[in-house]
Order: structure tokens, then C-alpha cells, then sequence
């Protein structure tokens, strides 16, 4: 089973207090409480985590974006992902994803992923995700259109890797009249496509009728199992088979010299489980976004909210991992037991947890878990 | 004359209407809450006009459209339906976003109208001040933005008092969807509008609460100011929905004004 170093870049330095007054911390509050000198340092910071986590030997390291949050200001996937083209040797840079609905310009996108595919020598693995609500009030975008958005971007990123232009485009949403991107990727015919879930079975489906890589994110077993069933329908009906390679999850995941200290580095996970998902169901699910199939499976996959749980419940279910590398391999080795899964992602740095932490973290999971792993 | 519910077809959209009352047409063209059935105040009207109340495509029981992408595209739909109806000319009310939709109709045919009734309408951008995101806030919270004084609405406990059922559940998540379709950018106003509102020389009465917290009373200043024969009536303690928190007074208001046709 491979191993994805992930990060969020949260920016968790002001009083919790303080987020405490505004209805939820994503787009309602205020940027007043962005710190440019922290973010500086932040920055270099979670690179070099990055780099680190290359050099420990995971397989891959994935990289997300979210907006207008103190949760998350990785605010350009793309970017980062250039960077890390750059800075790193061997790990796959999963993309994950490139946000298709709001996107005015998919063929940007498709230069932008072709470009880091091509600094990295061909180390770049292209998700797609839908994104949260919020993501569609920072674009403004009609969140009625979030999934025919979703399928047209990908459509269109898909012909400019794959039809030589110039070629034109007449969708409903996109209109170009002249494609023809002089940046192709450099694996072929495009680097392999990921897609995300958390609850919408469509989008399941979706995956699997296309062979995309499928990965559900802080979902429980009995969820995730439900999920990979609408996945294999989907690759059934294409007549593809379903190999662990297709299937990932994303777990919350910290080690350390003893259980007593990953337990505690562990508690930073918290916050992303509750805090920073705080706020009016319509700032994370705009009317329309969401089909009645997936909002029926969204209850049920929630039917106890995350931030409901208690720490300990949310390690004693495996939303986060936190023990000795020891410990750690074997809670690995279970997730891949109840789902079978090829690839495991890992939410390895979140909230406060300090550098030192983090960087301790990354390298007893390289000495000690990531070679366990080739044995899983 | 209580009204008698019709589905008409207008291409191939099937349209749910109310028709009640007797007299000359008057078309009511409803906000982006859906179609509230037949009203106290619609009761009152339709003692000397007869009135078509349909409930707009996407919305409530009607058929969905959602190939339509703007209040345009259902100004355009009404024009249509109104050939359907066969009725060559009407009075016409519109609430919110039926308001707006009643003003791009009218600046592409005025002709077809007799009178103008447009209740708080959407449509232009407040010179000041904006209008509240009816998408960002969770329904409950919305109405008491939308209503001054709950005590003061007649029809309260029927129309918000009840605890709702699936089916009304459903229908408030397509009403909400629609008015998003058509509304999303730019926000609940056409740029465009201003430009050919002159056009419509039709005597208009415009109506607006004046604690409405939904469309700034700014809005029907510019309307008025707009509309070369266009008066502005302004009710006191009244908010967002002049017909169903003021229904005699509103009805009162719009007699008088189709009675000088």
C-alpha cells in the first residue's frame, strides 16, 4: 500500500475566541486575521515538510486548495504543485484536486497540470475534485451547475491532452473558439485521474465508469465500503475491473518516539474535524449543489457529525491515527484490511501541530512505516 | 368566484395555474418564495379582475427548465404563455423576482400590457446599499428578514406557522434551485435593465415596504426615476412582502390603480 504525505497549510495563529464570534470561519471570518509575516513563514515552513516528506520516502505527496479559510490557504494547488515539481525527486504529486466547477478557463488548467507534469518528469497525478460550497460563493458560481460544470471542465481538460488542436469548443458553460494549448503533459496520454468523495454516490459512479483513481475522505469503513460498491458499479458498467490500485482513503495520521506523544500531536487533528466545518449548512452546501441522492447519503454518511465526536472516538474509529510507528503500521494495516485499498492518504500535518513535530513525525514514518507498507 | 386550479402546456413545459375572479386579465407573477395559492389579498382583487396565478417552470408542481439560465429567459416564457392563454392583453403584477420578470417583459413587448403593478421587484443594482443574499442564509433565518411583524401578518399560521410536510420540504428546495438558476450572477439584477426600462410608458405602480431588508427601498426610487409613468407607494411597517403582510391595504392599493385603466 502506498503512502501520500498531505498537508492543508492551515493558518491556525489567532485566539480561537475569536473565530469563535463569526458564524463559521470560512467566508465569513475576516481576513483582519491573516498575518502576511506568519504566512511568510508558514509557507516555507509546510514546503519544507514537503521536501522532507519526499526525502523520508513516501510515495506520493498530495496537495489540495480551498479558499477564503483559515483551515486551509493553500489558495493555488497548481502553484504549489509547481513548486514542489521543482524542489522534489521522487514522490508523485497528487493534485487533489484542481477545483473544475469553478474554473472560468479549463484549458488553463490543462496547461497548468501539463506544465507541473513536465518540471516533474512526469510525476503528477491530476484530481478533480466538485470542492465544498464554499469554494462556490469565492467563485461565484452557480452552485445549480456545480456537476455539469464538473463533467464539462473535465471534458475539455481531457480533449486539450488528447486531441491535437487547434480544435473549438461550444459547451453549455465553456466556449472557446480556439484550443490549442502549447503545453501537453508528459505522460500519456495524460497523467492518471483522481477523484475525491465524501458522499455524493454520482460522483462514485462517476469514477468508476471512468477508471479514475477513487479516494473517500474521513468517512467511516461502513461508508467508504458503501462508496467503493457505487464505484464498482460504475466500473462494471464500463466493464472495467476494480483493482486495489483504484482505490484510496484519507485518514488523519501523526507518529512519534511514544503513544503518549503522538496522542497529544494527535489532538491537533480536532480542529479540522469540528472548528474549521463550523458554520450554515448553506456556506458548505448551496442550494442546488447537491442532488437529493447525495444529500440523503451525506445524512446518513454523517448521522454522527465529526465534531461531535470525541477525540478519543475519532481515533478509535480511525479518523486519526496517532501511536508509534509500531502502532501506526498496524492501525495502516487494518484500513487496508477492511477496504482493500492500493493508496493511503495521509492529513499529516493540521492546526498547531509545531514543525519539529511534524518533521519527527515524517521521518519515523519513513524509517519505520513507509517500509512496512511494501509488505501490505 | 373561488379559483379553479389548471395545468396549461407552453412548449413542452407544463404549467401549474390558478385562475380565480372575474373581470379583466390580471397576470401575477410570483416571487422567488414559489406560488402561496390563493391569497387573501388575490380574493379581494379578483372581485373585479379575473386573475391567472401560475406558478413559474422549476418551481412548486410545474415542470422544471433548466435549460432557462436568467429572469429574461422567463419574461420571454411568460410572453409565450400569454399567447398560449390567448390573451392579447393584461395587467400585470409581479412580486421580488416576479416583479423583475414583469419589467423585462414589459421592455420587450409593453404592448401586451395594460397596466404595470411591480411589488419590491428585484432587478436593478441599488445605487446604495445591497440586496441581502437570499441564498446564504438558512430559510428560517431568511424569513425574519423578510417580514417586518409576524404578528401583523394575517395569514401567518397558514402560510409560515405549520411545521412543513415532505412535500412542501420539496417544494421550498425547487423553488430555491429555480430562483437560483435564474438569479446567481449577476446578483438578482440586470445590468442591461436600466437601459431599456424608458421604453415602458405604461402607467406603473410600484409598491415596496418600507422596512423591506430584502431589496433596499432605494431600488424603486430608481425604478420610478426609470419608468416615465411610474408612481411609488411606500407602506409603513411593512417588509419584504407588501401582499401577504399588508393584503387589504395592497389590494386596496392595486384596485384603485387598475380601476383608472
Amino acid at each position: 500500500m502506498k503512502l501520500y504525505y498531505f498537508s492543508e497549510m492551515p493558518h491556525h495563529e489567532f485566539p480561537d475566541a475569536e473565530g469563535d464570534k463569526y458564524p463559521s470561519l470560512r467566508l465569513a471570518f475576516p481576513n483582519t486575521f491573516f498575518s502576511p509575516e506568519i504566512a511568510h513563514r508558514n509557507y516555507q515552513r509546510y514546503l519544507d515538510e514537503y521536501d522532507f516528506a519526499d526525502q523520508a520516502g513516501f510515495d506520493g505527496l498530495m496537495i489540495n486548495e480551498h479558499h477564503s479559510t483559515p483551515s486551509c490557504v493553500n489558495v493555488s494547488a497548481n502553484m504549489t504543485t509547481g513548486i514542489l515539481a521543482r524542489t522534489t525527486k521522487r514522490a508523485k504529486l497528487l493534485i487533489l484536486g484542481n477545483i473544475l466547477p469553478i474554473q472560468e478557463n479549463p484549458i488553463q488548467v490543462a496547461e497548468q497540470v501539463a506544465m507541473a507534469d513536465l518540471i516533474s518528469g512526469g510525476r503528477v497525478l491530476s484530481g478533480f475534485v466538485r470542492g465544498v460550497g464554499v469554494e462556490s460563493w469565492w467563485a461565484n458560481t452557480n452552485p445549480v451547475h456545480n456537476r455539469e460544470r464538473f463533467e464539462e471542465c473535465h471534458d475539455l481538460i481531457i480533449k486539450c491532452w488528447t486531441t491535437p488542436g487547434p480544435f473549438r469548443w461550444e459547451g453549455r458553460h465553456y466556449h472557446f473558439r480556439h484550443v490549442n494549448p502549447w503545453c501537453l503533459p508528459l505522460q500519456k496520454p495524460y497523467p492518471p485521474i483522481w477523484v475525491p468523495g465524501t458522499a455524493s454516490p454520482e460522483t462514485a459512479v462517476w469514477a468508476g465508469r471512468m477508471g479514475y483513481t477513487y479516494v473517500p475522505f474521513l468517512v467511516s469503513f461502513e461508508v467508504a465500503r458503501e462508496l467503493f460498491d457505487f464505484y464498482r458499479q460504475g466500473a462494471a458498467e464500463a466493464g472495467r475491473t476494480v483493482t486495489p490500485d483504484k482505490l484510496g482513503f484519507l485518514i488523519c495520521a501523526v507518529t512519534a518516539d511514544s503513544k503518549a506523544k503522538a496522542l497529544q500531536a494527535g489532538r491537533n487533528f480536532v480542529w479540522r474535524m469540528g472548528p474549521t466545518l463550523r458554520g450554515p449548512l448553506e456556506y458548505f452546501s448551496p442550494v442546488g449543489m447537491r442532488s437529493r441522492a447525495a444529500s440523503q447519503f451525506a445524512l446518513k454518511a454523517r448521522s454522527v457529525s465529526l465534531s461531535k465526536m470525541s477525540y478519543e472516538e475519532l481515533v478509535e474509529n480511525y479518523y486519526i491515527v496517532a501511536g508509534t510507528p509500531d502502532e501506526v503500521v498496524d492501525r495502516f494495516a487494518r484500513v487496508q484490511k477492511e477496504l482493500g485499498i492500493g493508496h493511503l492518504l495521509l492529513e499529516a500535518q493540521e492546526s498547531r501541530m509545531d514543525h519539529a513535530t511534524t518533521m519527527r513525525s515524517i521521518e519515523l514514518m519513513g524509517k519505520s512505516v513507509i517500509p512496512a507498507m511494501t509488505r501490505i | 368566484m373561488p379559483p379553479r386550479e389548471e395545468v396549461i402546456v407552453v412548449g413542452n413545459t407544463k404549467v401549474h395555474l390558478l385562475i380565480g375572479g372575474q373581470g379583466d386579465p390580471l397576470l401575477v407573477l410570483h416571487g422567488a418564495g414559489g406560488n402561496r395559492g390563493w391569497r387573501r389579498w388575490m380574493a379581494a382583487v379578483g372581485e373585479h379582475y379575473t386573475v391567472y396565478a401560475p406558478t413559474h417552470p422549476g418551481f412548486g408542481r410545474s415542470d422544471a427548465a433548466d435549460w432557462m439560465e436568467s429572469i429574461d429567459d422567463l419574461a420571454r416564457f411568460y410572453l409565450w404563455f400569454l399567447d398560449v392563454m390567448g390573451l392579447s392583453k393584461v395587467h400585470l403584477l409581479g412580486h421580488s423576482i416576479g416583479g423583475w420578470t414583469a419589467a423585462e417583459l414589459a421592455t420587450m413587448r409593453p404592448g401586451v400590457i395594460d397596466r404595470l403593478v411591480l411589488v419590491s421587484p428585484t432587478g436593478l443594482k441599488p445605487d446604495e446599499g445591497e440586496i441581502r443574499d437570499i441564498f446564504f442564509y438558512p430559510p428560517e433565518e431568511l424569513l425574519e428578514y423578510t417580514v417586518h411583524d409576524p404578528t401583523t401578518v394575517p395569514e401567518w399560521a397558514e402560510l409560515f406557522g405549520g411545521k412543513p410536510g415532505l412535500e412542501e420540504i420539496e417544494g421550498a428546495l425547487r423553488n430555491r434551485e429555480m430562483a437560483a438558476r435564474l438569479t446567481w450572477k449577476p446578483y438578482m439584477f440586470n445590468p442591461r435593465l436600466a437601459h431599456f426600462l424608458p421604453r415602458v410608458q405604461n402607467p406603473t405602480l410600484i409598491v415596496w415596504g418600507r422596512e423591506d431588508q430584502i431589496v433596499p427601498l432605494i431600488c424603486g426610487e430608481q425604478y420610478r426615476r426609470l419608468l416615465p409613468n411610474a408612481t411609488l407607494r411606500v407602506l409603513e411597517r411593512c417588509g419584504h412582502l407588501p401582499p401577504i403582510e399588508r393584503p387589504d391595504v395592497f389590494a386596496n392599493l392595486v384596485l384603485d390603480f387598475l380601476r383608472r385603466a
